[in-house]
């Protein structure tokens, strides 16, 4: 032991003579040539050198001697000088030489052959885990020795490339760390650590222009292929240590593969990494299970070679972190190759099933993070549960209960616990709450009866998420309670399933709830409520065309249904068809005449000609109809008779459209009665909606008709007390509904035409025929022979005429007029906004008591729903009154409505949505020269408000967890640079005119400011 | 059979009426409107009556008011209110048997009063005026006679008043047919001692009598038919059938559904007793040869009834079922083809008399119908309504 450790002191000091005399003789070389030669003496002291290939080179002949000339040492010289150069001092001093005096100074010279054999050579056959602590620092340096810094560093990374990548140098890494055990030095785990960290490091410290292969997504993916060759090939001597050392501790190799790995991870690479590793425990997965299902899997996994690399890998990872991101980047790429139930679970299995049982940030890893905050696909949700809460093998593809449930007892306990808390509805995001709610129905469904009985709060807090998801406005959200609400039935009683939903009949619920995966970027919340505020958001700009539509439907509907009543009779007179007055005047008498009127008091008469007319009937006419509002009112009070209150709904728009005299005195009690009516109870099954939408659309024909004294009623009722949350809505909608009626509402203007006075006729017509105009479709005149008289002193000519289209068929009353049907055609409609005179009526007294809290009105915390309707209401109100004078008066009260913290900061996205619909209203509705000269004027309401809504929305697009959110304040920021730019221009022609009037601006125009938001930055205007 | 076949073709070609009968033979006819709607009266008009000769309709409506039709000018030829007001007229008659100029109202205050028709209107006053003390809804029903006497009894009936007034006794009935048709039948429901009493009352139209009443309380002292447990006495048809040899016979239909068949020589005892309806009886109309009926109640049921003299039964004929229940009136049309029903669903239905079979339901009214009547002609028919109209129907009209 003594000559072996004074004979390893020799050789270094020779090594390290050897190396000094190398670096000398290179300092003072004169040519390039004496620069090979002195590392050629070197070199062919370590390595095998093919001289052959190196006197190819152009060395000049003097040198080639002296190279050629060298010693060749004997193998196991060489090995030992190897391993004394390497291992000790001697390789960093020439390795810095090498790179930073050669490189800049020489290698350019070099010849091919000659930079392969003597300069590369120290490097790729060199111990890697050395070469990489000399090339990697290097990979930094500065130009401060006169170096040719640039040269350098292409060199180095030159260098890397071709020792890591091309040489599989992470691998021999890998290796060296294996044979450690008889190598000189011990390598400390702090040590290999460092390395990782050098390893994980150089696509970072490589310079832009540095080649391709040493970019992160190139570099990582080649280093993980080799350590990953480690389980591929199998390789023996690893293995056996693998195997050896499972029972103690992780070896030095599978520490690197762990640490690198784990610095991959940190660098953001995990994806990358993952990309690798997962098809390949997929296919080891997919072999092992296909090869033998029969015995016990656990022991087949446990025994097979392949199994040792993955069962010990993750454990090699100590960093959290990286095991979270290769978790969540492992599950993604399982869904991405459709990995079956079975397949998933034994891949985590095998990678997890150790680390989930000793360490804690494991187990809560995935009992706690990836079920409760992190959101992945349903599948991965199941093999979650299925893998770390029911810990036992699944059957083909379903999740199977262990015998334990303790686990799923706690897991489910959790996430109720969050799942059933009112913050968390209101500020996950949806993708969130989708996972949560599946999470906990699909926990639920592998629980029975008599285990959730023993737990203690689980129902409860079952019930308390139910409900408060079921007030959401959020259809889907509302889709989420009534499925965990039928797992929940389900499971108390398997025969009675509870249907809170109409539209979730199956049985099997569809956890993700129609919800697209994140994988496709595509979150469409398919929520009625926000398709409600998107379409009109999308129509801010363009009004709304088919509204006129709904102003006349009533009408038209009626006159529709009359015309296919009355449409029903013939013209002809029926009797005429019996009445023997008419037969007997014909010459001949008709055989089907009736004997009956000749055997007048003959009791046997036959009765043919007692032809019965239709008989149907039906008792339609038989119901009372209300012909005075007072009768409707009196027919709605009375909810007792569901039949009357029907009746009442269907007459009451057009009783109102009618406009009465009296309309105006019943206004108000109609108001009332038909706020108050009960639709749903009365109507019968099925037809609930029908009876709804006839009462909104009396009301909307009321406040339409008579908008001030029906807005009185409406106004007060929105704030009383003895409504109900639904009433509320119904009266904000429906005063939504008629205010853009208002606005849009139509007059008609009958169109002048000139006609020609003097007609023409044409020469080939005779001229007693009748002129051919007439309406489109008509037939030819055709002469009817007169069959009565020979002479004949008029001739008659017939044609058919087509019937007009919205002619209306009254019994026998016919109107021949060519007037009526071309009347429509004449008529231009001019739509005028009847609108912004009420204005002020709809929204002043709605805006007034929105943040009193009074006995069942709650407008800012519990019926947030009413909230966002009414600013939604208020938003469509500035819409509808757009570049009036109204606009602009009450832009201010609404913009402090919106301002008031609880109002734009509301914990309900649905209420922030009708915020931002409201402010893009209000920046849509104000003239442009309104506000500026608000700025001229001073007036601070305005520009301070308008600059509220500028910074808000960019809060909202920088923090808000609702998508909507996001996009509404996108357009809102775009609406208001729009407004700006229109108000500057506005406002350069205000200075213009005030030049001219040579009346200087007055000095408190800086006070007010637009900014406009660029991609560039703000532009403040002034 | 060639001319058959010929005709034939050639009546397929006469005309647009014809090519209507084809069409409409193939689908359903659609039911016809009034000819004429006479409008005027400013309450529920209750009753209506054709003049039996010339072409004048009596209609008398809730408000007491009288008013006399041209029906072929379709205008109001008078109006006078002939009862109070408030308590309205139930009832107007008029028949070929008290006079052509004669019309006879009955009103809810009590009273029935005969009017003379002169040139231009009604006479002032009424010429006879009977008070019956009687409150109900029962309409007074004057005598009908088989249709061929009252043709040929027509000319004789005006000087007979006073033989008839002088006696009233069955004997004298059976010698002179003539004499009865004056008689007047009404059924009242006096209070009497104590006990509801619901009896047919026979009246002289003349002399204001009351002849006989229904039945006869003081016959036998044995009343093994008691009307009293069958209610109210809510329609009557007094007839003269020609088996009875001239004595009157009075069909009278109660409250519990049931009717009774008087004959006014056994006051005590009816002919029969028959149950068709199960609720009030509203109306009996009885055809022109007596030998059959119609009768509507508050039920939904209509029944054609036949009437058997020689053995004194009455039968089902034929029994129609409603949709919905409430025949406030019948009529049969004079020539015996057709009858009409007034609904309290505001329908007016027409039924072929003989085979019983419906014809047409006529929907023009918006309230319920009150009374439905025939012209003597059989042409017109009229309907009167709770919406304070009157319409004028043509169907199927007869021949002339």
């Amino acid at each position: 032991m003594e000559v072996a450790s004074k004979r390893r002191r020799e050789l270094e000091a020779a090594v390290l003579d050897k190396v000094g005399e190398v670096i000398s003789a290179v300092r003072s070389a004169q040519r390039v040539d004496q620069v090979i030669c002195a590392l050629h003496s070197l070199a062919v002291l370590l390595f095998p050198l093919d001289y052959s290939s190196l006197l190819s080179g152009s060395i000049d002949q003097r040198y080639r001697d002296q190279v050629l000339s060298a010693k060749v040492p004997s193998e196991e010289e060489r090995w030992e000088w190897w391993q004394a150069f390497y291992h000790g001092a001697a390789y960093p001093t020439l390795a810095r030489v090498l790179l930073l005096d050669v490189a800049s100074n020489w290698l350019a010279c070099f010849p091919l052959s000659a930079r392969v054999h003597v300069y590369d050579v120290f490097f790729v056959r060199g111990l890697s885990s050395e070469v990489v602590q000399t090339l990697v620092p290097c990979l930094q340096q500065n130009a401060s020795d006169g170096h040719d810094i640039n040269y350098v560093l292409s060199n180095t990374e030159r260098l890397l490339v071709h020792c890591l990548l091309e040489n599989d140098g992470v691998l021999q890494m890998a290796r060296e760390f294996c044979r450690s055990e008889d190598s000189i030095s011990e390598w400390t785990k702090p040590t290999v650590a460092r390395l990782a960290q050098m390893v994980a490091s150089i696509p970072d410290k490589a310079r832009l222009r540095a080649p391709v292969s040493l970019s992160s997504h190139l570099f990582f993916k080649q280093i993980t292929i080799q350590l990953l060759s480690l389980a591929e090939k199998r390789d023996e001597k690893v293995l056996d240590k693998v195997s050896f050392f499972s029972k103690s501790d992780v070896d030095d190799a599978l520490q690197f593969v762990g640490e690198t790995f784990s610095r991959i991870c940190r660098r953001g690479s995990a994806d990358v990494l993952l990309s690798e590793i997962s098809p390949r425990i997929l296919r080891h997965v997919q072999s092992l299970l296909s090869s033998d299902i029969d015995s016990a899997v656990i022991d087949v996994f446990e025994a097979h070679p392949g199994s040792q690399f993955w069962l010990k890998m993750i454990e090699a990872i100590k960093d959290v972190y990286a095991v979270e991101r290769i978790s969540e980047q492992l599950l993604h790429h399982l869904v991405t190759e459709h990995a079956s139930d079975v397949e998933a679970y034994w891949i985590l299995w095998l990678l997890f099933h150790r680390t989930i049982r000793h360490q804690t940030s494991v187990r809560s890893m995935f009992v706690d993070k990836f079920v409760l905050w992190k959101t992945f696909p349903i599948c991965c949700l199941r093999w979650i549960l299925q893998f770390a809460v029911l810990e036992c093998p699944p059957d083909s593809n379903s999740l199977t209960k262990g015998h334990s449930i303790s686990g799923l007892v706690d897991t489910l306990q959790r996430l109720l616990a969050v799942w059933s808390k009112k913050e968390f509805v209101q500020s996950a995001s949806m993708e969130q709450q989708t996972y949560v709610s599946a999470a906990v129905g699909l926990s639920l469904e592998k629980m029975s009866k008599e285990e959730l009985d023993e737990t203690k709060d689980v129902m409860h807090l079952i019930l308390q998420g139910v409900s408060c998801r079921l007030e959401s406005p959020n259809h889907l959200v509302r889709k989420m309670a009534s499925g965990v609400a039928l797992v929940f039935s389900k499971v108390i009683d398997p025969k009675n399933p509870l249907y809170l939903d109409d539209s979730c009949s199956s049985d099997i619920i569809d956890w993700e709830f129609g919800l697209a995966t994140p994988d496709k970027g595509n979150l469409d919340t398919s929520d009625c409520t926000e398709k409600d505020v998107l379409k009109s958001k999308a129509s801010i700009l363009a009004p709304e065309s088919d509204f006129n539509h709904t102003a006349n439907r009533g009408m038209s509907n009626n006159v529709k249904s009359k015309t296919k009543k009355l449409s029903e009779f013939k013209i002809a007179d029926p009797d005429e068809i019996i009445d023997p007055v008419t037969l007997n005047n014909e010459p001949v008498s008709d055989i089907d005449d009736d004997d009956d009127n000749a055997s007048e008091n003959s009791e046997s008469s036959s009765d043919s000609s007692l032809q019965p007319y239709d008989l149907s009937d039906d008792d339609t006419d038989l119901k009372r109809k209300f012909s005075q509002l007072v009768d409707v009112v009196g027919a709605l009070r009375k909810s007792d008779d569901a039949d009357g209150v029907e009746r009442a709904l269907d007459v009451a728009e057009n009783l109102v459209r009618a406009s009465p005299d009296e309309l105006r005195h019943v206004a108000s009690d109609l108001v009332r009665t038909l706020v108050q009516v009960r639709c749903s109870d009365l109507a019968v099954e099925g037809e609930e909606e029908s009876a709804e939408d006839k009462r909104q659309r009396a009301l909307v024909a009321l406040l339409v008709t008579c908008p001030f004294e029906s807005l009185d009623t409406l106004n007060k009722l929105l704030y009383s007390p003895n409504v109900d949350i639904s009433q509320r809505i119904m009266i904000l909608d429906v005063m939504t509904d008629a205010a853009q009626e208002l606005a849009n509402a139509k007059t008609v203007k009958p169109k002048h035409r000139t006609g020609s006075l003097i007609t023409s006729i044409s020469e080939s017509q005779p001229w007693f025929l009748p002129s051919g105009s007439g309406p489109p479709g008509a037939t030819s005149w055709k002469e009817i022979s007169d069959t009565g008289t020979l002479l004949n002193w008029s001739s008659r000519y017939e044609r058919e005429l087509p019937s007009k289209s919205g002619q209306i068929k009254r019994g026998k009353t016919r109107r021949w007029s060519l007037r009526s049907s071309s009347v429509q055609e004449n008529q231009m409609e001019w739509s005028h906004n009847k609108f912004p005179v009420h204005a002020a009526a709809f929204m002043l007294p709605a805006m007034q008591g929105f943040d009193k809290k009074r006995h069942g009105v709650d407008l800012l915390d519990r019926d947030f729903v009413v909230l966002g309707k009414l600013i939604y209401m208020l938003g469509v109100c500035m819409k509808c009154a757009a570049m009036h004078p109204e606009a602009s008066a009450l832009a201010p009260p609404l913009l402090d409505l919106l301002r008031s913290r609880e109002v734009s900061h509301h914990k309900e996205a649905y209420v922030r949505r009708a915020v931002l619909f409201a402010a893009s209203c209000i920046l849509v509705a104000l003239h442009p020269s309104y506000v500026a000269s608000s700025l001229v004027e001073g007036n601070l309401e305005v520009s301070k408000g308008l600059e509220w809504v500028r910074i808000w929305a960019l809060h909202v697009v920088e923090s808000d967890t609702d998508r909507e959110c996001y996009t509404m304040a996108m357009t809102c920021l775009q609406l208001h640079s729009e407004m700006a730019f229109q108000a500057s221009r506005a406002l350069e022609s205000v200075e213009t005119t005030f030049k001219t009037r040579s009346v200087g601006l007055p000095s408190n125009l800086s006070q007010g400011t637009i900014k406009i938001p660029t991609h560039k930055g703000n532009i403040d205007f002034v | 059979m060639a001319t058959i076949v010929k005709l034939q073709h050639i009546s397929s070609f006469r005309g647009k009426g014809t090519r209507n009968l084809i069409r409409e033979g193939m689908s359903k006819r659609p039911t016809p409107d009034p000819v004429a709607v006479l409008r005027g009266h400013r309450a529920s008009v209750m009753d209506a009556s054709f003049h039996p000769s010339r072409p004048l309709l009596f209609t008398g409506s809730a408000d007491g008011e009288l008013r006399i039709w041209d029906t072929v000018q379709h205008r109001t030829v008078s109006s006078a209110c002939v009862h109070s007001a408030a308590h309205g007229i139930i009832c107007v008659a008029s028949s070929p048997f008290i006079g052509a100029n004669k019309v006879i109202s009955q009103g809810r205050d009590g009273t029935v009063k005969c009017w003379d028709i002169e040139d231009g209107g009604l006479s002032r006053n009424p010429s006879v005026t009977i008070k019956t003390n009687t409150y109900h809804f029962c309409k007074l029903s004057l005598v009908k006679k088989p249709s061929a006497h009252a043709l040929q009894a027509e000319g004789h009936s005006y000087h007979d008043e006073t033989e008839f007034r002088g006696t009233f006794d069955l004997e004298s009935l059976d010698d002179s047919k003539e004499k009865a048709e004056r008689g007047l039948t009404e059924c009242s429901n006096v209070v009497r001692a104590g006990e509801l009493s619901h009896e047919v009352e026979v009246w002289d139209l003349n002399t204001a009598e009351r002849l006989v009443q229904l039945p006869q309380s003081s016959v036998g002292g044995s009343p093994n038919i008691s009307t009293s447990e069958r209610g109210m006495c809510m329609a009557v048809q007094a007839f003269l059938p020609t088996e009875s040899q001239g004595s009157l016979n009075v069909l009278a239909g109660y409250e519990d559904g049931s009717m009774l068949w008087w004959d006014i020589r056994h006051p005590g005892v009816p002919v029969t007793s028959i149950k068709f309806h199960s609720e009030p009886v509203l109306s009996i109309s009885i055809d022109e040869s007596c030998r059959g009926g119609i009768s509507g109640a508050a039920d939904n049921k209509i029944v054609m009834f036949s009437l058997d003299h020689s053995m004194g039964s009455c039968v089902v004929k034929k029994e129609i079922s409603l949709e919905r229940p409430g025949i406030s009136g019948t009529s049969i049309r004079p020539d015996g083809k057709i009858a009409a029903t007034a609904g309290w669903d505001h329908r007016v239905r027409i039924y072929n008399y003989h085979k019983g079979n419906a014809l047409a339901i006529l929907k023009y009214h918006h309230a319920t119908c009150n009374s439905v009547s025939y012209s003597s002609d059989s042409k017109l028919m009229a309907s009167a309504s709770e919406d304070r109209t009157v319409a004028l129907w043509e169907l199927y009209p007869p021949k002339t």
